[in-house]
C-alpha cells in the first residue's frame, strides 16, 4: 500500500485527504492488502511444511480441562478429544470457547462494530488506472461520514484483481439507528466518490464479520494454566482514526504465543505462572503498547459528531471557500468560524477538541 | 437488496440442524427486536400478522451481531458442525 486516502463525505460533496509515499514503495513495505484466500492457503502451506498437523473443517466445542489447568479441546467429530499441554485460543471476536471456560465475559455492543464487505471485480489494469497506481502497488480509502450519522465509516481497498468495499458500524450505535446494515451499504455504494470508483464492476461475494473496538480497557485476561488467547479473541484492536490495526496485532501476538509455548515446553511448565512471560512480552511489543498509546482514542472514537456533524462542516467550510458566486469573499479563518458556528454548539466544539488533542497528541 | 441475492454472493452447505435456535416466546415481548434491522443476512424477520419471529439459519454469515445485540436471552447461538456454513471464497 503506497497510498492512504481518508475522504470526509457529506451528501453532495466529499473532502479527500491524500497521502502517497514512495517510501512505502520499496522494502520494507509498510503495509498490505491480502488475498485472504491466497494468502490462508499460503500459510497454511507454511505451517504444514514446518510440522503442523491442520484439522480442518472441525468445530471445538470447548477447551477441555483436567481440574487445575486446560488440557486442550474437545472438537465435534468421532467425540474426538485433543489434549494438550497448552491451548491457545483464537477463535476470533466472539470467542464462544474463551466464555464457556470463563476466560472472558460476554462482548458488549458498546465494544464492537460490525463490518460488512462487498467485493467486487474489476482488471488490474483498471484498477491501477482508476486509483492512480502502477505494477502491484495497492491503495486504500476510508471514509467517513457516509453512514447517516452512525459511528463508523466505509472503505474501498484495492487487491489485484478486485475491491474490497464495506462498511464498519458500531454495534451500539447501530441498533439505535434502526437502519439495516445492507441498505446503509447501498447508499454508500450509490454515493456519487464510490460510485465513480465502481463503475462497470461486478459483485462478487458479500461478507459480514465482527471487529473488536473495545480498546484496550477490554482486553480480557490473555493467560491462565495451560491456556493463552490471541488475536480476536483477545481484543487486539484498535484504531485511532487514521491507523485501522486488527491483523498485524493478531499475527503479532500469535508469533508471541508460540514463542511462550517453546519456553514453556523448554521448562516443561505450562502454568499460569509460567505463561504470564506472554503477557509481558507483548506488553513490550508493539501489540499492547500501541493499543495502551491509544486507549483514550478509543474513547474518542465514540464521539456520535465526529461521523455526521464534522464531516459536513468540513464540506460546508470547502464549499464556501471555493464557491464563486460574483459576492465578495470572506476571509477563510472567517468562513470557518463562521460554518462552525452555524454547526454545533461552542461548548461541544471546544470539548471535542480538547478530547480528540488528548487521545492523539 | 443484498439479502435477496445472498446465495448467489456466498457459498453455503447447509446443516440440516440450525446452530442458532430462537425461543419466540422471549422475542414477542422484546422491545426493540434489534435483530430484525441489523443482521447483515436479513435472517430475522418480524411477522406482525401472527406477532411471531420468524427466523431462517440458512444465510447466515455467522457474525454473531444477533447474539451480542439480544439482551433478552432468546438466543442459543453456536458455530455449525464442522464442514458446514457459510464458506467465502473469495473473501
Amino acid at each position: 500500500v503506497v497510498k492512504r486516502t481518508l475522504s470526509l463525505l457529506s451528501e453532495a460533496s466529499a473532502a479527500s485527504f491524500v497521502f502517497e509515499s514512495k517510501n512505502f514503495d520499496k522494502p520494507p513495505y509498510s503495509g498490505y492488502t491480502i488475498y485472504r484466500p491466497v494468502f490462508d492457503r499460503w500459510y497454511a502451506q507454511k505451517a504444514r511444511e514446518a510440522g503442523v498437523t491442520l484439522l480442518a473443517g472441525c468445530l471445538v466445542e470447548e477447551l477441555l480441562s483436567d481440574g487445575n489447568s486446560f488440557a486442550g479441546v474437545k472438537i465435534g467429530r468421532d467425540k474426538g478429544e485433543i489434549r494438550a499441554p497448552v491451548t491457545i485460543v483464537c477463535d476470533g471476536v466472539l470467542s464462544l470457547l474463551a466464555q464457556k471456560a470463563g476466560l472472558r465475559k460476554s462482548p458488549e455492543p458498546g465494544a464492537l462494530a460490525l463490518g460488512i464487505k462487498a467485493l467486487f471485480r474489476l482488471n488490474e489494469e483498471e484498477i491501477n488506472e482508476r486509483f492512480g497506481l502502477v505494477r502491484n502497488q495497492g491503495c486504500s480509502q476510508e471514509f467517513i461520514g457516509c453512514t447517516k450519522g452512525i459511528r463508523g465509516g466505509g472503505f474501498i481497498y484495492t487487491q489485484t484483481r478486485t475491491l474490497s468495499t464495506g462498511l464498519v458500524l458500531h454495534l451500539e450505535s447501530l441498533k439505535k439507528s434502526g437502519i439495516a446494515p445492507y441498505d446503509l451499504l447501498q447508499y454508500f455504494l450509490d454515493l456519487d466518490p464510490v460510485r465513480k470508483l465502481l463503475k462497470g464492476t461486478r459483485l462478487v461475494e458479500y461478507s459480514a464479520h465482527m471487529i473488536p473496538e473495545g480498546g484496550y480497557r477490554h482486553i480480557p485476561r490473555l493467560f491462565g494454566d495451560g491456556v493463552l488467547l490471541a488475536g480476536d479473541a483477545a481484543g487486539l484492536c484498535y484504531t485511532n482514526g487514521l491507523n485501522l490495526e486488527g491483523m498485524n496485532l493478531a499475527v503479532a501476538s500469535g508469533f508471541h504465543a508460540a514463542e511462550t509455548v517453546l519456553d514453556a515446553f523448554q521448562k516443561s511448565d505450562f502454568s499460569a505462572k509460567q505463561l504470564a512471560q506472554y503477557q509481558s512480552r507483548l506488553k513490550e511489543s508493539f501489540v499492547l503498547r500501541d493499543m495502551k498509546t491509544y486507549e483514550k482514542a478509543m474513547d474518542f472514537m465514540r464521539t456520535d459528531r465526529l461521523f455526521s456533524i464534522y464531516p459536513a462542516l468540513v464540506s460546508t467550510i470547502m464549499e464556501r471557500i471555493f464557491q464563486a458566486d460574483g459576492k465578495p469573499r470572506k476571509k477563510i479563518g472567517r468562513i470557518g468560524w463562521d460554518a462552525a458556528k452555524e454547526a454545533l454548539p461552542l461548548s461541544d466544539l471546544v470539548g471535542d477538541l480538547l478530547k480528540g488533542g488528548r487521545s492523539l497528541l | 437488496m443484498i439479502p435477496d441475492h445472498i446465495f448467489e454472493l456466498a457459498s453455503y452447505r447447509i446443516d440440516q440442524e440450525p446452530h442458532i435456535t430462537v425461543n419466540r416466546e422471549i422475542c414477542r415481548p422484546c422491545p426493540h427486536k434489534a435483530c430484525t434491522f441489523t443482521c447483515p443476512a436479513g435472517c430475522y424477520q418480524w411477522n406482525e400478522r401472527s406477532a411471531r419471529m420468524d427466523f431462517a439459519y440458512e444465510a447466515c454469515l455467522e457474525c454473531g451481531t444477533c447474539l451480542v445485540l439480544c439482551d433478552q436471552g432468546a438466543l442459543k447461538w453456536n458455530y455449525p458442525r464442522g464442514g458446514f456454513g457459510v464458506r467465502f471464497r473469495l473473501t
